[in-house]
């Protein structure tokens, strides 16, 4: 998509990305950036492409210094699995693997994920066998509308990764950022333990 | 499972239930009258075998892995976004609107009025306009530069403050006399206990986790729509009226909601949302989304109304009820005369029989968002109310709050729930445990019963479903009505695959395009019971098809032919499967079933019967009040997909705990804006807030049809909030009348207590 430059931007912007702490910038995926003589990489004002690293691949994408990484990712690259509810994190319907770690990609500036690794929700089922956190979920039937599910999945992940085998305590405690209107929190519980049980992270 | 019934062909079948745990079975033999061609009935003694299994849902996968596609996920090319300018006034007259500064942005493709210039505004959030453009930064900065201009009226957000409003004291009692009622009174006047109250509930947000939304593309004459809805052909038809200025008709309508993100009774229509999204994609000659923000789902999307009622009523020397008297109110918003859910408060009506009763209920407006249906409209609501005030009238006359259910409920189903109930909860042992004096968490056990009296679509109109075998042993099975998180697709795999004697994995079902044989709305709890016979007797008549290749191929009799186990054939010659349907020609079996009307004469059960028991635990000191367990004892008709029925039964406790204890809508009487409407400060129920949940489901054959199956997105509903309420009283040995059950109330009955 196309889209033309922001006329406010610009000078707010560099001054933004000079006092920030997007170090390394230069050294990362800005494809189509000016490079100001005087020092750090400027960006904007309007998109640019960036390349972000998705699922191990690399994915160039067009953002603007404002677009969120769950925009750049539903809206630029078509990864729709992590969904926009409350756009405030406050649901934990967008969540992805940043860095390893679990973060409400709607409160992540796209331009702030640049060299650093995305896992979506996508990622689990790109192989020939989905992951078993996956085939846990459909087995407790851990999800009705399916629409916080994703985010819930991905917390769950995270919450594997990082204790192994979880007590319930601990569930109630990682997932608590996903909010689930369906009412599935209980069998979620159950798909994180079958999946521990069978060793699967 | 043979030939069909002929025309009036009386046949015998056995209804009712098995007992649970050890309760007496409740079978009776049935004649009923199949219509002519339907499926023949499967009744209590029918052996089935992928029906009331543990089957996964069948579209489990897609939704978990991030692959199904929402409204909200449609990705075309070109795609615009847009957005709707709300207004910021509670009460008014829109005389200004100046759109051209918007349309001159860059990045803007389109801009439309939603109401014209003299049009009324009647809530904050009421739309004015719409914008098309590049992305949602863009089309927000347009909507900023639109002028609106409002003459502002005094507005009233405050439902109770209305002039129709009666008055309350200081503790929340309707402070006005009752009407005259000569024999109600006589009756009171008999009572041996009496008791009288005012009970409250606040307005609940529906919070869908998918915001109401959709995306359109015009291709010349035609539509396409991909809609978050729970009713596709209620948004086709609503569309197709609202466009026919433009030479629309319903035919070029399509609409898509594979799947939805929930909707819970807040999704039947397009909504000037869906109507804007049309409007814009028309005026840009492009494709454009556009869905809800958080706050406008919470503020201009539907809810569950307020409600008030005042109960008084009495009981005789043996436990009884004789009188029973119930007024209440319900905040509709600012549609009095529409009412679209209205402010319907209902009261069960089963603990009655022997008693004198008047019912009256009024709707209060406001200048608020109208309420819409939420699941069990009125329900919750009303069996608040009505529970805690029977719980406080056997506190005041020494009975065991259980035992008095017992004496008045007339339902011989909920007798036995109950009585099941309270044994596997372990009722009396928790009901007798006191609470030492000076203890700082006190504990309190609680119930309520449940009933829901609608059972499908009964027919009328006949909704149908598509099933079609293919050459390579696959099928499909195809209905126009949407699968909001019920179930739907396993529903009608399951019915065809028990049918065809195939494992589930071979059957395909779609669901949620108008294409598809129409569908009802998902509403009420009907979509289950309508359209299960519907999918049955498809498949019925998609076996009759491959019977009769079959039988061609072996040299026998169609009539012999039957489906079971993965094979067809005769009672010594059979095929696979797999080889029976390379009988079939290029083009499939391609049948239609269709829903009968329900079977005539007296059914076994009429309505949907549950009852569910819950413990509570109160720190006294904080006021913060935590379930710590529920069970809920469901009767759920036929069982069609036992894990996700029991998934629905979870949820609804859930969400029932969560009303209870945590929802409510926040309205500034100074702006008449919400001012909690996101879910930071609109709290639903969370993973730290889940107790340990347990569910029976009761298989019930009520006779209604070929394949009676209720549905469940009401009944489990309807118990929840007033079985914590009730547990809450029992804990405190004080009741609190008003829910959300927050801090303040529970230090507030402590204080009246001490």
């Amino acid at each position: 998509m196309t889209v033309p430059p922001d006329p406010r931007a610009g000078v707010s912007r560099r001054s933004f990305l000079k006092g920030s702490a997007v170090a390394g910038l230069a050294s990362t995926g800005l494809t189509a950036a000016a490079t100001a003589a005087d020092g750090p990489t400027t960006f904007g004002p309007g998109a640019h492409d960036i390349v972000l690293t998705v699922n191990g691949a690399e994915r160039k994408v067009a953002v603007e210094t404002r677009t969120t990484l769950l925009d750049a990712l539903r809206d630029g690259l078509d990864l729709t699995g992590a969904k926009r509810i409350c756009d405030r994190g406050a649901c934990g319907g967008c969540t992805v693997l940043l860095d390893g770690q679990p973060v409400n990609s709607c409160l992540v500036l796209a331009i702030d994920a640049i060299g650093r690794p995305v896992q979506t929700v996508e990622s689990l089922a790109q192989g020939d066998l989905p992951h078993p956190l996956l085939e846990a979920f459909v087995h407790c039937d851990a999800l009705q509308c399916g629409y916080c599910t994703p985010g819930m999945v991905m917390s769950s992940l995270a919450c594997l990764q990082q204790r192994g085998r979880p007590t319930r305590e601990q569930m109630q405690h990682d997932l608590a950022g996903n909010l689930c209107r369906c009412g599935t929190y209980g069998r979620v519980f159950a798909a994180i333990e079958r999946t521990a049980q069978a060793g699967g992270k | 499972m043979t030939a069909p019934a002929g025309p009036r062909d009386g046949v015998e079948i056995t209804v009712g239930y098995r007992g649970l745990g050890g309760m007496p079975d409740r079978l009776e033999a049935r004649a009923v009258e199949p219509a002519e061609g339907d499926a023949p009935p499967w009744d209590a003694n029918t052996p089935l075998r992928q029906v009331g299994g543990d089957h996964d849902r069948v579209d489990g996968l897609a939704k978990a892995s991030g692959r199904a596609k929402y409204t909200s996920d449609v990705n075309l090319p070109g795609l615009l976004q847009a957005a709707i300018l709300r207004a910021p006034i509670a009460r008014g007259k829109l005389v200004q609107l100046e759109l051209d500064a918007a349309r001159a942005m860059p990045g803007i493709a389109a801009v439309v009025a939603l109401k014209n210039v003299g049009s009324r505004v009647r809530f904050v959030g009421d739309a004015i306009a719409a914008v098309a453009g590049a992305d949602l930064h863009r089309v927000r900065d347009a909507l900023a530069a639109i002028r609106a201009d409002y003459e502002v009226e005094p507005h009233n957000v405050d439902w109770l403050r209305g002039e129709d409003a009666p008055l309350l004291d200081a503790d929340g009692e309707i402070a006005e006399p009752w009407p005259e009622a000569v024999a109600l009174e006589g009756a009171l006047a008999l009572a041996a206990t009496t008791h009288g109250a005012t009970y409250r509930t606040e307005v609940q947000t529906h919070s869908s986790l998918e915001p109401h939304g959709a995306t359109a593309r015009w291709q010349g004459e035609d539509l396409e729509v991909w809609s978050s809805t729970q009713a596709t052909f209620g948004v086709r038809g609503e569309l197709a009226q609202a466009l026919k200025g433009r030479g629309l008709r319903v035919g070029a309508v399509t609409v898509h909601a594979e799947y939805v993100g929930g909707g819970f009774g807040s999704k039947f229509g397009a909504g000037v949302e869906g109507l804007a999204c049309c409007l814009l994609a028309h005026a840009a000659k492009a494709p454009v989304k556009l869905m809800l923000d958080r706050f406008e789902e919470h503020t201009t999307a539907g809810n569950r109304p307020a409600a008030l009622l005042q109960l008084r009523g009495g009981l005789d020397a043996e436990g009884r009820l004789i009188a029973w008297d119930v007024r209440s109110y319900g905040g509709c918003g600012f549609n009095v005369e529409r009412g679209d859910g209205g402010g319907n408060v209902a009261v069960p009506d089963y603990y009655t029989r022997a008693a004198k009763t008047r019912r009256k209920h009024t709707d209060l407006p406001a200048d608020t968002d109208p309420a819409r249906a939420m699941r069990a409209p009125g329900h919750p609501q009303g069996w608040f109310g009505a529970e805690l005030f029977l719980d406080e009238l056997a506190h005041k006359a020494g009975i065991d709050p259980l035992e008095l259910r017992l004496r008045n409920d007339s339902q011989t189903m909920r007798q036995d729930q109950w009585r099941f109930g309270a044994e596997r909860f372990g009722w009396a042992a928790a009901r007798a445990r006191p609470n030492a004096p000076d203890a700082r968490f006190r504990r309190g056990v609680g119930l309520a019963s449940a009933r829901w009296s609608q059972l499908g679509s009964a027919g009328r109109p006949p909704h149908g479903v598509q099933c079609r075998i293919h050459r390579d042993g696959s099928v499909e099975v195809r209905s126009g009505a949407q699968d909001i998180g019920t179930g739907l697709k396993t529903v009608l795999a399951l019915i065809a695959a028990e049918e065809l004697g195939i494992d589930p994995k071979l059957v395909q079902a779609f669901t949620g395009h108008t294409g598809d044989p129409s569908g009802p709305g998902s509403g009420g709890s009907t979509t289950t019971p309508s359209l299960s016979p519907a999918v049955r007797h498809a498949a019925f008549l998609a076996r009759q098809q491959l019977a009769g290749f079959v039988a061609t191929h072996l040299g026998a009799d169609a009539a012999e032919i039957d489906c079971r186990d993965g094979t067809v054939g005769t009672r010594t010659q059979r095929l696979a499967w797999a080889e029976a349907c390379k009988l079939i020609g290029p083009n499939p079996i391609d049948v239609r079933g269709q829903r009968f009307p329900n079977y005539g004469g007296k059914p076994f059960s009429a309505s949907v019967c549950g009852c569910q028991f819950a413990e509570v635990e109160v720190d006294t000191w904080t006021g913060q009040v935590r379930v710590l367990r529920m069970l809920a004892v469901q009767d759920c008709g036929l069982v069609i997909a036992k894990k996700l029925a029991e998934s629905q039964v979870l949820g609804a406790m859930l969400q029932g705990i969560s009303f209870a204890l945590h929802e409510q809508r926040i309205m500034d009487r100074q702006s008449g804006r919400m001012l909690n409407g996101d879910f930071l400060r609109y709290k639903i129920l969370g993973s730290a807030d889940v107790p340990e949940l347990d569910c029976v489901l009761m298989t019930v054959h009520n006779g209604h049809s070929s394949t009676p199956a209720a549905g469940l997105g009401e009944p489990p509903a309807v118990a929840a909030p007033a079985a914590v309420a009730t547990a809450v009283f029992h804990a405190l040995g004080e009741p609190v009348r008003h829910l959300p059950i927050t801090p303040d109330k529970v230090l507030a009955a402590l204080a009246r207590r001490a």
